[in-house]
């Protein structure tokens, strides 16, 4: 009851703003405070320019997205124990959900339209953006805060958005879903899954890419790479890529048995590609394969 | 039946090294001294002990003196340390030291501190050693150096798998983001540029606390640093990061699992080696010489 009434008195005037806009016009709806955390020095805005000001070595996990803008505050309580708020405008939902797709590893906190909670970092997205609240000090003192604001920053980045079309095209059964991820080039399937130490399949910011797990009541299961080109030539030029980098002794059904990890496969339809990896059997893999040849999911 | 690359089998493509290709490094550049190692082998030093932190993580900056003392006076073969510092510059040397200063693990200021007295102790005047990161390339004292230290901690990185001593140069380049594409795979190059070329006298990986993968904004979270308490030391920079690379991948396959054990994809440390040709990254020609704790020493 003590929680609730904090938190109103914190938020209360939250509720009544509206929704949306440049990730700036946000500053004056964010809280001050959070039980202990006050914010501390100046709001911050970083642009696809400005991003490796704030991020030193890390700007290209979100430059390959469509980030567009970050709004920074950092709060700090008694003993120097400090929150970051990091709100981005990642250009539409599908960009959101993809950079917050890309790092799930804790459980879910019911913020926002998708979201994890462990110590000392709390990420969601909600309709074009994303936000982390990172922690440096007492992770544990922290937790009430990070959730707290979080909770309290989620209604201002409405309204939610669909995320991308292309995870439509996954199979339902047997998906993993809180392990699907959504990217565009080689940096974001190397840290999901190792192929190649090349770019093998020709992954730039042009192409959409998604990457599933399987664990099928059966028994059964897999993993799922799809990736949509441009056009219609370069999904077969690297599915010849892939065939002969990664399994050149593949049959005529562009599968072959990868030592004691399964079974891989390569198949395209379209400007669609689709490469199975670790599929517990040649039939399970054809049968993930085939999301992109059967009829719409 | 075909078996398509696996990560642990990219590590193990590093092993297609360049023989001699860290010969440069094995010559100590003071003294003329054919360094310690072995012709055909690259020496690299791991140092630990298990009082380098306290029971709070605070740095134990007396043990880490006695730590870099012992690592570089074993990795030239000296009985002294300072004759070992000896051996890696001249009085007359202008150092500078290459640090990092990244906010959420930097180098920990005993080890600066310590090379900083060693190289004093070595007769280089103390105006004459300098300490930089971000404005290394128009630092004056980094512009006119002679010879330089170079220091970092270790920890895993999204684009490049690791950062180690072969990314710590990447301030010296005109464009950084220029280094980024390909996994960072050219970072090797770094060493090739005329105002490093030929002067890096001692690499020192700090593994006190490293990080073996990486998460949120700024790719740190302390749920994935631990106190290893060790430093890593050579004239290498290649080898010296192939052998952190080891630890992060053992560390990494306890605790992730066999499928997540090598951090995505760090073909800069073979590439410096078979491209650039700046060290060696060929485990089978690295000579690991492991001093103090061996507590869970993992390589």
């Amino acid at each position: 009851m003590r929680l609730a009434r904090s938190l109103m008195v914190l938020f209360a005037p939250l509720m009544i703003v509206l929704a949306g806009g440049p990730v700036e016009k946000l500053s004056p709806q964010i809280p001050k405070q959070v039980f202990d955390w006050k914010a501390s020095g100046p709001d911050r805005v970083f642009d696809r320019k400005t991003l490796y000001d704030y991020m030193d070595g890390g700007a290209e996990v979100y430059l390959a997205f469509d980030f567009r803008e970050v709004f920074v505050r950092t709060y700090a309580d008694a003993e120097e124990n400090e929150l970051a708020l990091d709100i981005y405008d990642m250009g539409s939902p599908a960009e959101a959900f993809g950079i917050f797709s890309c790092d799930r590893q804790d459980p879910e906190a019911g913020i926002g339209q998708g979201s994890e909670y462990g110590p000392g970092l709390l990420r969601f997205w909600r309709g074009s953006h994303f936000v982390s609240i990172t922690v440096s000090g007492n992770e544990d003192k922290a937790e009430q805060a990070v959730l707290a604001l979080g909770k309290a920053v989620a209604p201002l980045l409405g309204p939610d958005g669909a995320p991308p079309e292309m995870v439509k095209l996954l199979p339902a059964e047997g998906l993993r879903a809180a392990k699907t991820a959504y990217f565009h080039d080689n940096v974001h399937l190397g840290n999901r899954y190792f192929v190649s130490s090349e770019n093998v399949l020709d992954l730039d910011p042009r192409t959409e890419c998604v990457f599933a797990e399987y664990a099928a009541a059966s028994g059964d299961s897999g993993k799922l790479l799809l990736v949509r080109y441009p056009d219609a030539g370069r999904a077969s030029a690297a599915a010849a890529s892939f065939l002969k980098s990664v399994l050149p002794a593949a049959d005529a059904d562009g599968a072959a048995r990868t030592g004691d990890k399964g079974w891989s496969m390569v198949t395209t339809r379209g400007a669609v590609l689709a490469a199975v990896f670790e599929a517990t059997s040649k039939a399970f893999a054809a049968r993930l394969a085939a999301s992109i040849t059967g009829p719409p999911k | 039946m075909t078996s398509p690359l696996t990560r642990r089998d990219f590590i193990r493509g590093t092993a297609a090294a360049v023989l001699g290709a860290s010969a440069a490094f094995g010559r100590t550049a003071a003294d003329g001294q054919t360094a310690a190692a072995p012709a055909a082998k690259t020496r690299v030093v791991l140092v630990r002990h298990p009082d380098a932190l306290d029971a709070g993580s605070a740095f134990n900056e007396p043990v880490i003196r006695q730590m870099l003392d012992e690592a570089v006076a074993k990795l030239l073969d000296r009985s002294d340390p300072v004759e070992a510092f000896k051996g890696l510059v001249k009085p007359d040397d202008v150092v500078g030291i290459r640090t990092n200063v990244w906010s959420f693990l930097p180098t920990p200021a005993p080890v600066e501190r310590a090379i900083k007295s060693r190289l004093m102790d070595a007769g280089v005047d103390e105006k004459n050693i300098g300490l930089d990161d971000h404005t290394v390339r128009t630092n004056p004292l980094f512009v006119k150096a002679t010879a330089l230290i170079n220091v970092r901690p270790v920890r895993t990185h999204y684009l490049a798998g690791m950062s180690g001593c072969l990314k710590n140069y990447i301030m010296f380049a005109e464009s950084q983001p220029a280094h980024h594409p390909d996994s960072c795979a050219s970072l090797g190059s770094l060493f090739l540029l005329p105002q490093v070329k030929g002067k890096t006298r001692l690499n020192v990986l700090c593994a006190l606390t490293p990080q073996f993968h990486g998460r949120g904004p700024h790719n740190f979270s302390r749920r994935y640093v631990w106190n290893y308490k060790g430093l890593i030391v050579g004239l290498d920079p290649v080898a010296v990061d192939a052998v952190g690379l080891r630890l992060i991948t053992a560390k990494r396959r306890i605790e992730l699992g066999p499928g997540q054990e090598v951090p995505p994809v760090p073909k800069h440390i073979g590439l410096a080696d078979t491209k650039y040709g700046v060290g060696t990254a060929d485990p089978a020609k690295i000579e690991l010489v492991k001093l103090g704790w061996l507590d869970d020493v993992l390589i």
